[in-house]
């Protein structure tokens, strides 16, 4: 850090601590004026508001994105002020219809209420700007506001499908004025945004031939004819961007990526338009291939969160990919590794505009329910499905008292009281640029179908957008901890104080530096038995490129984050010791052994909401010496990609990981089909565990720590209850390597008690049960059913 | 003009979730944008089969297909072809305006309260299902897999589906993917921003 950067870091902290203090006694007066004035104060909502706002603080937050929308519209369209007085107009009314003329009680204390609440949604706006600012540096910050507003202005319009009424008024506009170029490239925009590409490079043609929009009509029409796979065209139009603008770095990369298509860049593009991938292209141990359309996974979807679990109890794993626009999608597993999609009927083709979807088995009654977020950067109903055992699921969110109407970005199931019943933890985002923080929740399992929140009594309140979280016990001490990642803010972690209650320690622990944080995980990268933390990160388009153009991340860019456990409380950035420098607008990703070498590799799944962003998945293989590489480009993965819910899984038993990558983005026209890439051969031995808790712990095993010990080398392992875009298997996966003997399994459960199992197998998928000697072969049937094979081999 | 009842095709979902193979569908009967009114069952005895497409004008996955759907008839004249836009708030204005927009050819028959998706087990659109001239269903699913122009992984669903079909042969993939854009969504009855 530079002597500017600390300067900037101890005013950013102060300023911090002045508007949360600021913000905290603002609303600690509106709390009173409430109590005094007999109002009642804001609930937690559980399902969506259909009536508008329902108080005052609801209202002031719609309200500032109402307005954000009308002056985005006004400012399109400034010879028109009398539209945007009536837009403004109608948005005061639409914000505060809870208002009742007629009924005193509702607008009494309003005078008081107004400049308080405007007082605490301005103080949490000030923070996200410093928050923003201190990730991204000031001279950035604004320009990423800008880059961010249109995003967040559209995602009522999109998420509603009501866009046509967009286009209709932009044509309506058209008519009167056919010469506004600036309305022209809207249009021309908005119709690719829709997934009309053509039309709307047809509108980006018309727009292009006047001066004032000439490059950036350009560009967007390159994207648009790219994606109508019009690949010489984009390429044209793009090298034409560059030619007037040689530093149109975007042109640049897009020219790219249309030349991709092509097998490579035409003659016609000159060496100065060209670009140069000097990513992604370290050895890799196997080559992969994307089976997806063999296999039957291949869902063309805004594609959102997977969860890969046994739906029905036969012992193979089910996936199910939920979308940005439409229903969850179930894929059943026909016992070979090829799926059927099973969707209808299931009750989860019902769940719209699921974001995540986290598997846990609340009941302990052997059947894996599932718990949906939906949209994650816009206010949705969350929802619990309960698992019926016959590839139907029943939505059960109003009697076990779970709902959760917000941006519920991650969720995840975790036994944080060791009572043998899953808990869930919920982590709200951000939903419009003017919204309040949606509190988190933590629903204690009451262990009769019911839960609670507790997050406040918890003490797991925080004012900053989360975006992932993740459940560990970084101190060994038998409890699970939290870590809070915030998508503008400072990371947070929470030592668990085992009464229910967390105390947050992230200062002390050296994590708490501001960055763009997406999802998190622990892992236990070195095999040291201490859990380490990784924190994935989003960085803005600009660093992207500089890291695809130079090899290595920008000075100033915030890669993603590998912290070290000092097993004492705190953490040690590694980043520099682990090879890691790249920034990529990391938005998801996971984790697994790809190549069965017994270290953990990285899969960043990277972009962003805008159509323009659309950026490879990024594989770094872990090496000796634990340092990264990345090897994505060389074992064959694409250029492109927007992905959501990434997902590590071996899904036929037999020993190669398949990595599910669930693509697409929140506009409907931004549609990638779902990838899954496989070695081609079987990159070394394995044994896959998967733990059965028999009621001290919860059925699950999740929180379980597994530790494979062979000739004094170990691999440590951990069962995750989500948290991710991707919902990891329960099945543990170690890569044995050459080893022919796998060694003692050690288990940790989450009831305290230690297991340990020799005579292991090799190349086999076992249950263990707590307690019980021994392990089963879970495929044991389809072997018979094959004659004594060993299940498929490659 | 008074459109005639439709509520005898609104019938509540049977207890079985999902329609099994070969059996009976339920039959439509829908009016027209016009508002001429049409039933699936008087029009089936006079050919071999019909191709039902659940779609909505504002479905970015229908759009793909606006120029298979107009050709269809021709293509296929054996097979009649309802297109039955069943989103919610979707109305036969909105939808007669995409008609004009999109240079449609192709008949759609407008399902108020999207009585006809719920009996057929439709979320999403678009969604396909050819049926036989008893309404025996033979295939339900996707049009094809497309991705991008040229994918060398591309599969047409329906088109092998249809061919098997009129050659006498049994479907060999009567099942393909659900996706699409959703029918019913709370955020479609949410204030507008």
């Amino acid at each position: 850090m530079n002597i500017f950067d600390s300067i900037f870091d101890l005013s950013a902290r102060a300023a911090e601590r002045g508007l949360t203090a600021m913000g905290n006694t603002l609303g600690g007066v509106q709390k009173a004026v409430e109590k005094a004035t007999g109002l009642a104060s804001p609930e937690l909502l559980k399902s969506a508001p259909l009536d508008g706002p329902p108080d005052i603080d609801a209202a002031t937050a719609e309200l500032g994105n109402r307005l954000l929308r009308v002056a985005l519209r006004a400012s399109r369209n400034p010879d028109d002020p009398k539209s945007a007085s009536r837009e403004a107009l109608a948005a005061f009314r639409a914000s505060f219809s809870y208002v009742d003329r007629k009924k005193p009680r509702s607008w009494i204390g309003l005078p008081f209420q107004l400049p308080l609440s405007f007082g605490t949604l301005m103080t949490q706006e000030g923070l996200r700007l410093l928050h923003a600012a201190s990730a991204l540096g000031p001279r950035r910050a604004s320009s990423f506001l800008g880059y961010m507003v249109e995003p967040f202005a559209d995602f009522h319009v999109y998420v509603s499908l009501q866009y046509q009424d967009e286009i209709r008024e932009l044509r309506k506009r058209l008519e009167k004025n056919p010469n506004d170029a600036e309305t022209r490239h809207t249009l021309g925009r908005t119709l690719t945004k829709c997934g009309l590409y053509k039309a709307g490079a047809d509108e980006l043609a018309i727009a292009a031939a006047d001066p004032k929009v000439e490059i950036p009509a350009r560009y967007d029409r390159s994207i648009a004819l790219c994606r109508a796979g019009l690949y010489r065209e984009a390429i044209e139009e793009g090298v034409a961007v560059l030619n007037l603008d040689p530093e149109h770095e975007l042109a640049r990369y897009w020219t790219f990526l249309a030349a991709q298509r092509l097998g490579g860049y035409p003659d016609s593009v000159p060496p100065e338009s060209r670009m140069n991938m000097k990513v992604g292209y370290g050895k890799p141990t196997s080559v992969l291939e994307d089976v997806a359309a063999k296999i039957g996974l291949d869902k063309t979807s805004g594609g959102r969160g997977t969860a890969i679990l046994d739906i029905t109890g036969d012992g193979t794993l089910d996936v199910v990919i939920a979308a940005a626009h439409a229903g969850i999608s179930v894929y059943r597993n026909n016992g070979d590794g090829t799926f059927t999609d099973a969707s209808v009927g299931s009750g989860l083709d019902e769940c719209v505009n699921g974001f995540v979807v986290t598997a846990g088995d609340y009941d302990n009654d052997g059947k894996v329910d599932l718990y949906v977020t939906r949209l994650g950067f816009y206010a949705g109903e969350s929802a619990l499905y309960r698992n019926n055992g016959n590839g139907t699921f029943t939505n059960v969110t109003k009697e076990a008292g779970i709902g959760c109407y917000g941006p519920g970005f991650t969720a995840s199931w975790a036994d944080y009281d060791n009572d043998g019943r899953l808990d869930l933890f919920v982590a709200n985002n951000l939903g419009g640029l003017f919204d309040r923080k949606t509190p988190n929740r933590l629903f204690h399992n009451n262990g009769d179908g019911t839960f609670t929140e507790r997050a406040a009594a918890a003490g797991l309140l925080t004012d900053t957008p989360t975006t992932g979280h993740a459940w560990g016990d970084y101190d060994n001490d038998g409890r699970l901890d939290l870590f809070l990642s915030s998508g503008n803010g400072r990371p947070q972690l929470f030592h668990n104080n085992g009464d229910g209650t967390f105390t947050d320690v992230s200062r002390e622990a050296g994590i708490d530096e501001p960055c763009f944080g997406s999802v998190a995980f622990w892992m236990d990268y070195d095999n040291d038995g201490w859990l380490d933390l990784v924190q994935y990160v989003w960085s803005v388009q600009e660093d992207m490129l500089f890291t695809m153009q130079n090899g290595y991340g920008p000075p100033e860019g915030r890669p993603i984050r590998i912290y070290h456990n000092n097993r004492n409380g705190t953490f040690t950035l590694v980043n520099d010791e682990l090879g890691i420098s790249e920034c990529w607008g990391t938005m998801s990703g996971n984790f697994g052994d790809m190549n069965n070498d017994g270290r953990q590799d990285l899969l960043l799944g990277n972009g962003s909401p805008q159509m323009e962003r659309n950026e490879p998945a990024i594989l770094l293989e872990a090496g000796e010496g634990g340092r990264y590489r990345n090897v994505t480009f060389a074992a064959g993965m694409p250029f492109e990609g927007k992905t959501h819910g990434v997902n590590f899984a071996d899904l036929d038993g037999d020993g190669r990981i398949s990595i599910i990558l669930a693509h697409g983005g929140a506009y409907p026209g931004d549609l990638i089909t779902t990838a899954v890439f496989r070695p081609k051969t079987l990159p070394g031995n394995f044994l896959n565990v998967r733990l059965v808790g028999t009621g001290k712990s919860n059925r699950d095993a999740i929180g379980a720590r597994l530790s494979l010990e062979h000739e004094g080398k170990s691999q440590h392992l951990m069962v995750s209850g989500g948290s991710n875009f991707g919902c990891l298997p329960f099945e543990q996966h170690f890569g044995l390597g050459e080893r022919t003997r796998a060694g003692t399994l050690k288990i940790r459960w989450p009831s305290g008690q230690v297991q340990e199992i020799s005579n292991l197998p090799i190349n086999e998928t076992i249950r263990i049960t707590e307690g019980r000697d021994g392990w089963e072969d879970v495929y044991e049937a389809r072997k018979k059913n094959t004659k004594g094979s060993k299940g498929p081999r490659p | 003009m008074k459109l005639p009842a439709f509520s005898e095709t609104a019938a509540p979902p049977p207890a079985v979730l999902g329609q099994p193979f070969g059996g009976e569908l339920p039959d439509i009967f829908l009016p027209d944008l016009a508002g001429k009114p049409h039933r699936l069952s008087e029009v089936l005895p006079a050919r071999r089969g019909a191709l039902v497409v659940f779609w909505s004008g504002v479905c970015s996955h229908c759009v793909r297909y606006d120029e298979y759907l107009n050709r269809f008839e021709a293509a296929h004249p054996e097979l009649a072809l309802f297109v039955v836009a069943s989103r919610m708030t979707e109305t036969p204005a909105d939808l007669a305006l995409t008609v004009r927009e999109r240079r449609l050819t192709f008949p759609i028959l407008h399902d108020p309260g999207s009585a006809n998706a719920s009996a057929w087990f439709v979320q999403q659109t678009p969604r396909v299902f050819l049926l036989d001239s008893s309404r025996r269903l033979l295939y339900r699913g996707a049009i094809d897999n497309y991705k991008y122009p040229e994918d060398t992984e591309f599969q047409a669903y329906l088109e092998p589906a249809i061919a098997e079909f009129l050659e006498g042969r049994p479907v060999t993939r009567p099942e393909t993917a659900s996706f699409g854009c959703a029918i019913r969504s709370v955020y479609y009855t949410m204030p507008k921003p």
